[in-house]
C-alpha cells in the first residue's frame, strides 16, 4: 500500500512571546512537526510495514523546512518528503488542502492528525477528501489493510465502531490510535539521504486573518473564602 | 581558581586522527573553535529529551525505581530500541560509531534529563571495553545480549579490598592447570551493574598475586559461571546503578576466554580510563544541571516577603555560582572530549577536571538544596537525590586525590626549562 501522510509545521508554542501590545513574537519558536502529526506519521509508518508498502510525508508551508526539520520528519519511518510551498503564513484548512490535492496521486492512502497544534481547526482531512472526491472518516483509533479498502476503528464512549473503507480514502487519526516513536539513532542518520522536494504552488485562501493577539490578561481578584458554600456558589456565578 | 592553557589547532585538516562525527558534514572543516551542534546532535537530544519524559517524567515511578535498586526492564528496553546503547561502538557489533563529543552531549543530556542515575553510561563503557579488546567471537555477544534485553551486557570488576587506583596490590590471580585451562580465584568490589549482567570482565594478575607481578590479563566470565557469586552492596546514593561485591570461587575459563594479550590487560583498560573520567564529569554535570534547573523554577514561584525569591540577591548569588560551575565544568569537558577526538592525551586535563568538577558539581546541588530550604532536606524534591548521587561522583573512576596526583605529576613536565 502506498501510503501518504499530510503533516504541518509549526512554531514551537513553548517558545512564541506575547509582546506588551499583545502581538505574537516568533523569533525564538523554532519549527516543530506539529504533535498530533507525530502519531499520524507513526500510524502510517506502522501500517506501510505491515502491508510490506510506503509511506511517504506531503506537506504545504509558506517556504521549505530547514534541513533539521526535514531530518526529524524523515526519521520517523517514512521515505520521502514532499513539499508544497508558496502558501501565505496563515493558510487557511481550504488552501492547504487545495495545496496537498497535487501532492496526492499515486497513494491509496492519505493520513491526516487529528488537528494542528496552532489552529486545531481538524478541517484539512474533510476538505483534502472533497478536493480529491474521495471518501473520509475521521477521530480513527486503528487501521488494517484489507483488499482494495481499510478497515478501520473509530473508539465511542460505549462502543467500538469498525467501518470498512474503499481506497483511494482519507483517514484522520486521533493521537490515541498509536504512541509515536521515540526517533532512533540509525533512523537520524539516514534521514539525511532520504529524498526530499518542494516547489510552489497557486492556491487561493478563502480565509484571511487581519491580526493575530494573545486574549487580554484578566487580573486576578485575589478573594479568599472562609466558607466552602460561598466559594463553590461564587465560582458557580463566575463560569455562568 | 585552575586556569587551562588551551591551546586550538586552527587547521583540522592538518589533524592526524579525525574519527567519525555525527553530522560532520555540515560542520566547516576549518573552523577554529565551534560550539555549534549539528543537525543529528540536535535530533539526538530531541528524541533523548523524549526518552526521558516517557520513561523518567513521573518523579514517583523515579523514586520507585530508587527504592526498587533498579531501572524497569521497559525503560531499559526503549533505551536500545532508540540505538542509544548502540552509540560509540563499532559497527562489527551492530554500533554506530562517533566521536567523543557526541558521546559526552548524549550522556550529559541523558542524565539532565532524567534527573536521575541510571545503569546506562556504565554499560557503554563495558561493552566499548570489550568490543574493542575482544575478538569478534567474545564481542558478538554484545548483539546478541541486546537481542535478549535492553540491560547491560558485561561490568568491569577492577577494584579489590585492597587494590584500586593502586593496581599492583591486586590480589585475584588466575593460574594455568595441566590440562591448559585456567582457574580465577579472589574478590573484586564496587563492580557497578554487576549483579544484573549477563557477563563479568575480570581484570587479575596471572599466576601470582606478588607486589612485583605486573603481568595482568583480562577475562571474559559468565555471570552464572560455577564459582561465581555476588553480594549487594548498600551505597549512600546512586540506588538506580547496583553495585556489588563479586567472589570467583575456582571458577574455570579457558584461552577462549582470554580478552586481549596474554598479560597486558592493565595496559588495555588504561585506554580508556580518561574517556571514562569524561563521561563520570559529563554524567554529574547533566545531574546537577539539574539540581540548578529545579533550583530556578522553584525561586521563581517560591513567595516570601511578598514576592519571589529569586529576586532576593542572596538567592541570585548562588544561582550564579551554580551557573559559573555549570558553564566552566561544560567548557573544559568539550574541550577535553574535542581533544579526545583529533587523538590527543587528556591525562591531565581530564584528571584536574574530574577533581575540580566533581566537587563543584557537589556544591551545585548543596546550593540547590539552600534555594529550596527546609524543604531541600526533604524528599519531597529530588535535589537530595541528586546531592547523594553526585557524592559519588566524586569517587568513581579514581577520587579526588588520586586525580590530584596524577595532574600534579604531568603539569611540571609540560614546562621545559633549558
Amino acid at each position: 500500500m502506498k501510503i501518504a501522510v499530510a503533516v504541518k509545521v509549526v512554531a514551537d508554542d513553548q517558545d512564541i512571546a506575547v509582546a506588551g501590545d499583545r502581538s505574537l513574537d516568533y523569533s525564538k519558536a523554532k519549527p516543530v512537526i506539529s504533535t498530533y502529526d507525530k502519531n499520524a506519521i507513526e500510524a502510517a509508518a506502522q501500517l506501510a510495514a505491515a502491508t510490506g508498502g510506503v509511506a511517504d510525508v506531503i506537506s504545504a508551508a509558506a517556504a521549505d523546512y530547514d534541513a533539521k526539520t526535514k531530518k526529524d520528519i524523515l526519521s520517523r519511518g517514512v521515505e520521502e518528503l514532499k513539499v508544497a510551498t508558496g502558501l501565505p503564513e496563515t493558510a487557511d484548512s481550504y488552501a492547504t488542502a487545495q495545496a496537498l490535492k497535487g501532492l496526492c496521486e499515486g497513494y491509496d492512502l492519505i493520513v491526516t492528525g487529528e488537528g494542528s497544534a496552532d489552529f486545531y481547526a481538524g478541517q484539512v482531512n474533510v476538505q483534502l477528501a472533497a478536493a480529491l472526491g474521495y471518501p473520509v472518516i475521521n477521530e480513527v483509533t486503528g487501521i488494517e489493510a484489507a483488499d482494495g479498502k481499510v478497515i478501520v476503528k473509530r473508539t465511542l464512549d460505549s462502543e467500538v465502531q469498525t467501518v470498512e473503507v474503499p481506497l483511494p480514502a482519507v483517514v484522520s487519526v486521533s493521537p490515541a490510535i498509536v504512541e509515536a516513536r521515540i526517533p532512533g539513532m540509525r533512523d537520524i542518520l539516514k534521514a539525511g539521504k532520504k529524498p526530499s522536494s518542494a516547489a510552489d504552488v497557486a492556491v487561493e485562501t478563502k480565509v484571511s486573518y487581519d491580526e493575530i493577539l494573545a486574549p487580554v490578561a484578566a487580573d486576578r481578584k485575589n478573594q479568599i473564602f472562609d466558607d466552602v458554600e460561598a466559594f463553590a456558589a461564587a465560582v458557580a456565578e463566575a463560569l455562568k | 581558581m585552575r586556569v587551562q592553557k588551551v591551546q586550538i589547532l586552527v587547521d583540522c585538516a592538518a589533524r592526524r586522527f579525525r574519527p567519525y562525527c555525527l553530522g560532520a558534514e555540515e560542520k566547516e572543516k576549518n573552523m577554529a573553535i565551534d560550539f555549534s551542534l549539528t543537525d543529528e546532535q540536535e535530533l539526538l537530544v530531541d528524541s533523548l529529551k523524549e526518552y526521558a519524559e516517557r520513561y523518567f517524567g513521573d518523579e514517583q515511578a523515579v523514586n520507585d525505581m530508587y527504592a526498587a535498586h533498579q531501572v524497569p526492564a521497559e525503560a531499559q528496553d526503549a533505551y536500545r530500541d532508540a540505538g542509544f546503547a548502540f552509540m560509540g561502538l563499532p559497527e562489527e557489533v551492530g554500533g554506530i560509531p562517533t566521536d567523543h563529543v557526541t558521546l559526552g552531549l548524549m550522556t550529559e543530556k541523558l542524565y539532565e534529563f532524567t534527573g536521575c542515575m541510571t545503569p546506562f553510561m556504565t554499560g557503554m563503557l563495558g561493552s566499548a571495553d570489550l568490543a574493542e579488546f575482544g575478538t569478534p567471537e567474545q564481542a558478538a555477544v554484545i548483539v546478541e545480549e541486546y537481542e535478549k534485553s535492553g540491560q547491560a551486557v558485561c561490568a568491569l570488576c577492577l577494584s579489590e579490598p585492597g587494590a584500586g587506583s593502586d593496581n599492583q596490590g591486586m590480589a585475584m590471580t588466575s593460574t594455568k592447570q595441566e590440562d591448559g585451562t585456567f582457574v580465577l580465584n579472589g574478590q573484586k568490589t564496587w563492580v557497578t551493574n554487576g549483579a544484573d549482567v549477563p557477563y563479568l570482565l575480570v581484570i587479575c594478575k596471572d599466576e601470582s598475586p606478588a607486589r612485583e607481578n605486573n603481568k595482568m590479563s583480562l577475562w571474559l566470565v559468565r555471570r552464572d559461571a560455577p564459582g561465581v557469586s555476588t553480594a549487594h552492596l548498600s551505597k549512600l546514593g546512586q540506588h538506580t546503578v547496583p553495585f556489588v561485591d563479586v567472589f570467583f570461587d575456582n571458577v574455570k575459563v579457558t584461552e577462549a576466554d582470554r580478552v586481549g594479550g596474554e598479560g597486558n590487560g592493565w595496559m588495555l583498560l588504561m585506554k580508556n580510563f580518561e574517556f571514562e573520567r569524561c563521561l563520570v564529569v559529563a554524567q554529574g554535570l547533566g545531574l546537577a544541571q539539574a539540581a540548578q534547573n529545579d533550583a530556578i523554577a522553584y525561586a521563581k514561584e517560591r513567595i516570601a516577603f511578598n514576592k519571589p525569591i529569586i529576586t532576593n540577591p542572596r538567592v541570585q548569588g548562588l544561582i550564579e555560582e551554580n551557573e559559573m560551575i555549570l558553564q566552566q565544568s561544560r567548557h573544559w569537558l568539550y574541550y577535553c572530549l574535542w581533544k579526545l577526538d583529533q587523538g590527543e592525551s587528556i591525562n591531565a586535563d581530564i584528571a584536574m577536571l574530574k577533581s575540580w568538577g566533581t566537587r563543584a558539581h557537589l556544591q551545585v546541588a548543596d546550593n540547590a538544596i539552600e534555594v529550596f530550604g527546609g524543604l531541600g532536606y526533604t524528599d519531597e524534591v529530588r535535589v537530595g537525590r541528586i546531592w547523594r548521587d553526585l557524592r559519588g561522583n566524586m569517587l568513581a573512576g579514581g577520587t579526588c586525590e588520586v586525580m590530584d596526583y596524577i595532574a600534579g605529576r604531568a603539569i611540571p613536565k609540560w614546562h621545559k626549562y633549558k
